[in-house]
């Protein structure tokens, strides 16, 4: 039989305090302690408010988890946090608390890329990965097309947002609405009853200029500005038509570069993954199109695409069962963490 | 018998030491306002080589600067947690003042950057005032002598000796449990403004 190590993973790099717990790939905790209400009436996360929310439940959350878990600490195999990218002051309360953990208990520590664990989460949901695969990650903070040879050391850069990432794109919108913070879950509820054809809001890059030099790559500023501008020269607006509008303009072009680079680079395999991929739209119409182009289509329940634990310690787990090596005890918390370092 | 792990990360500089009972086993520092993340970690690892069993931790607990101060509370929770040992938290400015042996009545005073210290003020030994948050000049007006980082950085002392804290009086202070602390003291709210508050 293969060998299931007991992880645990440790999130800090936004908003979420999030410890998970696995043995291989069987999830055994996934506590997640948010600030999100904290940070609502300032409109977005307010990075000294989140570090100091991290620390303050940092511990209660460690121990919840293990009483999930019905482990105790000591069987613990080894210790993942994530390393960055992120707010560097919230990267750095998880991490000390990961080292501190990993020093105490006498284990190996993995500072692994945010990134690439949301990728990852997958694993605890569905089969074992098939790599490679094309990973399309959207979250408030990301927008990035991956080829992923090996979620444990090959993650290459296809793509990236120019500008927004689509979930900040979401809040932005939400907040000129009026529909609250974070966006993403209010814009998808609002969406429900309006009709996404109602207007034509402009998807970035791509025209043909743009498949030619940036066909990976997505600008989500110049429908920001769109949007905006037909709130302001339509004062009697249906909210729901435009959520709904602005919405498809977003899951159209996610899909249709995602669904490009699968062909480019004839990977039939296409993973969806970061806090957008809870959006309903999104799912959906992926669902369908990836059906129609024979593309095997992998996205982690609702519960798993925002921050966790669960992610951290996932990859953990395959790090320690690749037989990676684990990081230095000093490993340095990095908030721009390129996505091609899977582990630091 | 006990054995402390004493860490400080509340100034530009990161302190370890193991210490049983008053006997200095191991004692290392780095010097680097943004570098606790670090530091910390590598010479606690050093640290456990020369001395593995450990039966309490003990923190500073600030004031300090936010970031480097939460690395070492993070730290020390987790790994009391990871061995299930107590955790003592202390006031870092009270490690300052024992090394104080000149003066009855004084200021400690540590860099809280914006051009402001962190200071509290002793009396034959006990902290009688703050701490608090300030312009160095208006805490120089309470006339009295001022030592720590804070002091030197913004002139206010001709000793350069006495600057952060020691890591093995917090040792010392925590067999005192009127001066255990549970939560960082950071002084000042998180600089943000509500969005109905802010003007357009």
């Amino acid at each position: 039989m293969m060998y299931e190590p007991l992880v645990l993973g440790i999130e800090t790099s936004c908003d979420e305090t999030a410890i998970g717990i696995v043995r291989g790939r069987t999830l055994l905790a996934n506590v997640i302690a948010s600030s999100v209400e904290e940070h609502a009436r300032f409109g977005g996360v307010v990075p000294e408010i989140a570090s100091r929310a991290h620390l303050e439940a940092m511990l209660p959350s460690l121990q919840q988890a293990v009483i999930d878990a019905k482990i105790s600490l000591s069987d613990i195999d080894a210790v993942a946090v994530t390393a960055g990218p992120g707010l560097i002051g919230a990267l750095l309360v998880g991490v000390a608390s990961a080292s501190g953990l990993a020093l105490g208990l006498g284990k190996p520590l993995y500072g692994v890329n945010h990134l690439a664990a949301h990728v990852c989460v997958d694993l605890l949901t569905h089969d074992l990965p098939r790599e490679p695969t094309i990973a399309l990650l959207v979250s408030g903070g990301h927008s990035s097309l991956l080829q992923v040879d090996d979620i444990t050391s090959s993650v290459i850069k296809l793509g990236e947002s120019m500008d927004d990432a689509a979930g900040e794109a979401f809040d932005k919108i939400a907040r000129v609405m009026g529909l609250g913070f974070p966006g993403g879950p209010a814009i998808d509820r609002e969406a429900i009853a309006g009709n996404p054809e109602a207007i034509d809001f402009p998807r970035g890059l791509t025209h043909s200029n743009d498949w030619a030099t940036r066909p990976f790559d997505f600008s989500f500023s110049g429908l920001k500005t769109a949007v905006a501008r037909y709130l302001e020269s339509t004062p009697d607006y249906a909210k729901a038509d435009v959520a709904a509008s602005f919405q498809e303009s977003i899951v159209d072009v996610l899909l249709l570069k995602a669904l490009a680079a699968c062909k480019k680079t004839g990977i039939d395999s296409l993973v969806i993954a970061g806090g957008v991929a809870a959006n309903s739209r999104l799912r959906a119409v992926a669902k369908h199109r990836c059906h129609e182009a024979k593309i095997r289509l992998r996205i982690p329940a609702p519960g798993l695409c925002t921050d966790n634990g669960a992610m951290v310690a996932a990859l953990g787990s395959l790090m320690v069962s690749a037989g990676r090596p684990a990081s230095s005890i000093d490993l340095e918390a990095t908030s721009s963490l390129s996505v091609s370092t899977v582990s630091i | 018998m006990s054995i402390s792990l004493s860490i400080d990360t509340s100034t530009s500089r990161t302190s370890v030491a193991i210490i049983d009972e008053s006997a200095l086993l191991w004692h290392g520092f780095r010097d680097g306002a943004t570098s606790h993340g670090h530091a910390l970690p590598g010479m606690v690892a050093q640290a456990l080589e020369v001395q593995f069993e450990i039966d309490q931790v003990v923190v500073g607990m600030g004031p300090g600067p936010y970031t480097g101060l939460r690395v070492g509370i993070s730290f020390a929770r987790s790994f009391a947690l990871a061995r299930q040992i107590p955790l003592v938290g202390i006031c870092s400015l009270d490690a300052i003042a024992t090394q104080v042996r000149t003066k009855d009545d004084f200021i400690v005073a540590t860099d809280a950057r914006r051009k402001e210290i962190y200071w509290a003020r002793y009396f034959n030994g006990d902290r009688v005032d703050a701490p608090a948050v300030d312009f160095p000049a208006d805490v120089a007006l309470q006339g009295v002598p001022i030592f720590g980082e804070g002091a030197v950085k913004y002139l206010l002392t001709g000793d350069d000796e006495i600057q952060f804290p020691d890591v093995a009086a917090l040792v010392e202070l925590a067999k005192n449990q009127d001066l255990h602390l549970d939560q960082p003291i950071y002084l000042r709210r998180p600089d943000a403004v509500p969005t109905s508050e802010r003007t357009p």
